[in-house]
């Protein structure tokens, strides 16, 4: 069966309000299906009310409903406790969560935490500075000239002294769809809990956490079709005791007195304050939304418009691919010879095609690899291979204007 | 190709690209002057030579778009040999120009300031056009 590319994309009311638009900048945000509109829209018209407060039907409606998404979330990323879900403000809260809120008091001088040069400046930057305040070292898995991590260097990097390994799971720059469950099985050995960035893989790419046996999940609801601002910190039930509350306030407590607080257990003592309860609700309806497709089917979709892009691309000459891993998501980072990814990006966004241009807060991978910024495209299951081809073209005009 | 593109990438500025003006590293000089933007990933040093009140020379090096580096380009041309007063004046002609703030009997713009013209029906490029200028204002009204 072919996959119903024009029905899921009429399900997004993005491209009826702007028919010429081709979205290739998926793996910064994706659109929003209408579901997940509709539902932030109701919650607000129809039903808005505080969580965990009221007595009074629309407040433990809200906090029903709530709940509710945790188990939609543990459905999603194969977790069977819902109290393993914490609601962040997104991957980058989640994994500062894991840096302060459970790592830093562990960290003594001399211990290490391992991370790899192709990780987002989010997955890299908590670990960096909580390693500098305590002494620790930050070591880094490197990646081939094929943007691959070498993981034949991983186990003369992993000791006792390793005190957590934080990895991506896709690389939001090569596209490298990295073998998260070789490197959480080599940790384990050693006891070494893993911290999986699943900003680009969660809601598009299968994933168990408990068949991989991870220790933390990092995501955001807006890179799965979901809204802005909302995301999720996955705890194994184990580790939970271990992470401490990271804001302080309401919401996240069992007894206050003036001299001590009893917080709640995991996920609430890390939901002080009043949450974004419309967020984590477009969150459910996001995942409600992924679980009526068929996951695997869109995957295939998007595999071939990567290929037959990347095919494309490569046959007009005089294009540099960044990052040619055997196994790739929908992600392609290229230069064109000679212009500047800007002035690239420029010419495409005149053609109503949107794609990224820079260093995609990968710094140090670019700097690594010999490569000061890309033109990155990402698909998703909404782009037609109509869109593949507006690209090539668009990209062929480029090169024409500047030869 | 549109003519808005055209003008966006006008001839003077092809020329500065392909062939920017003492696009040179010079580490030695005694100040560089870093024209970085960490949303694009544009890194231009501008090397100055400074003496008392006048610029003598000016060289830059670096990567960017072609916006961003034709700008840095008819910087390094028109500052060069100016005093600290001339030079202010220009950075604070060009970066009126490029914001659409100039006062209309202000100074008429040299033919290569006027080649960025296009950048106003491009608001979101008024960045690279302005990278270098905006620190070249920062350091010289630093020397005042």
């Amino acid at each position: 069966m072919t996959f119903p590319v024009h029905a899921i994309k009429s399900n997004f009311p993005i491209f009826t309000h702007r028919p010429e638009l081709v979205y290739l900048d998926n793996a910064a945000t994706s659109q929003k299906p209408l579901s997940v509109i509709q539902t932030i829209t109701d919650f607000y018209t129809k039903e808005n009310a505080n969580v965990h407060r009221g007595l009074y039907e629309l407040s433990s409606r809200a906090t029903k409903r709530y709940e509710e998404v945790r188990k939609k979330v543990i459905s999603l990323i194969g977790a069977s406790n819902q109290n393993t879900v914490a609601f962040t403000k997104g991957t980058t809260e989640s994994i500062n969560i894991v840096a302060y809120s459970f790592l830093k008091k562990k960290l003594k001088a001399g211990d290490k935490v391992v991370i790899s040069a192709m990780e987002h400046h989010a997955n890299l930057i908590p670990w960096q500075q909580v390693c500098k305040e305590s002494g620790a070292l930050l070591e880094i898995i490197p990646v081939n000239e094929v943007g691959e991590l070498r993981l034949e260097l991983l186990d003369s990097l992993l000791d006792k002294r390793v005190k957590l390994l934080a990895i991506t799971h896709i690389s939001n720059v090569l596209g490298t769809i990295n073998p998260i469950e070789e490197i959480v099985f080599k940790a384990h050995k050693l006891k070494i809990p893993v911290l999986i960035d699943g900003a680009q893989s969660v809601g598009h790419y299968p994933i168990d956490v408990k068949k991989l046996d991870i220790d933390f999940l990092a995501f955001s609801a807006h890179k799965m079709f979901g809204p802005l601002g909302t995301g999720v910190l996955y705890c194994k039930e184990a580790l939970a005791p271990h992470v401490d509350p990271h804001t302080y306030g309401g919401g996240s407590i069992k007894n206050v007195e003036f001299e001590e607080t009893e917080f709640l257990d995991y996920p609430h003592k890390l939901e002080a304050g009043t949450p974004n309860i419309p967020g984590v609700l477009g969150l459910g309806a996001a995942v409600d939304y992924i679980q009526q497709l068929d996951i695997h089917e869109a995957i295939h979709h998007t595999k071939n418009l990567t290929i037959s892009f990347k095919d494309k691309l490569k046959s007009l000459g005089g294009i540099t691919l960044v990052g040619q891993a055997q196994n790739f998501g929908s992600i392609v980072s290229f230069q064109v010879k000679n212009i500047h990814p800007h002035d690239v990006s420029g010419f495409l966004a005149h053609a109503n095609i949107a794609v990224r241009a820079g260093h995609h807060c990968a710094q140090p991978l670019l700097e690594s690899m010999g490569v000061p910024a890309t033109v990155r495209i990402s698909f998703s299951i909404y782009n037609t291979m109509d869109d593949v081809d507006k690209t090539i073209d668009a990209i062929l005009g480029v090169k024409k204007f500047w030869s | 190709m549109s003519s808005d593109l055209k003008k966006l990438y006008s001839d003077i500025i092809k020329r500065h690209q392909e062939a920017p003006f003492h696009f040179e590293k010079k580490t030695d000089m005694q100040n560089t002057i870093k024209a970085y933007n960490p949303i694009c990933g544009d890194r231009f040093e501008v090397y100055v030579d400074f003496d008392r009140k006048t610029i003598n020379q000016l060289h830059f090096h670096g990567f960017g778009c072609a916006i961003s580096k034709a700008s840095t380009s008819v910087l390094v041309k028109a500052l060069e040999g100016r005093t600290l007063a001339e030079a202010i004046g220009l950075c604070e002609n060009f970066l009126g120009f490029i914001n659409k703030d100039l006062k209309s009997n202000e100074v008429l713009l040299q033919e290569d300031f006027k080649a960025f013209s296009g950048v106003h029906d491009f608001p979101e490029r008024s960045d690279c056009a302005t990278l270098a200028w905006q620190e070249m204002k920062k350091f010289l009204e630093s020397r005042k």
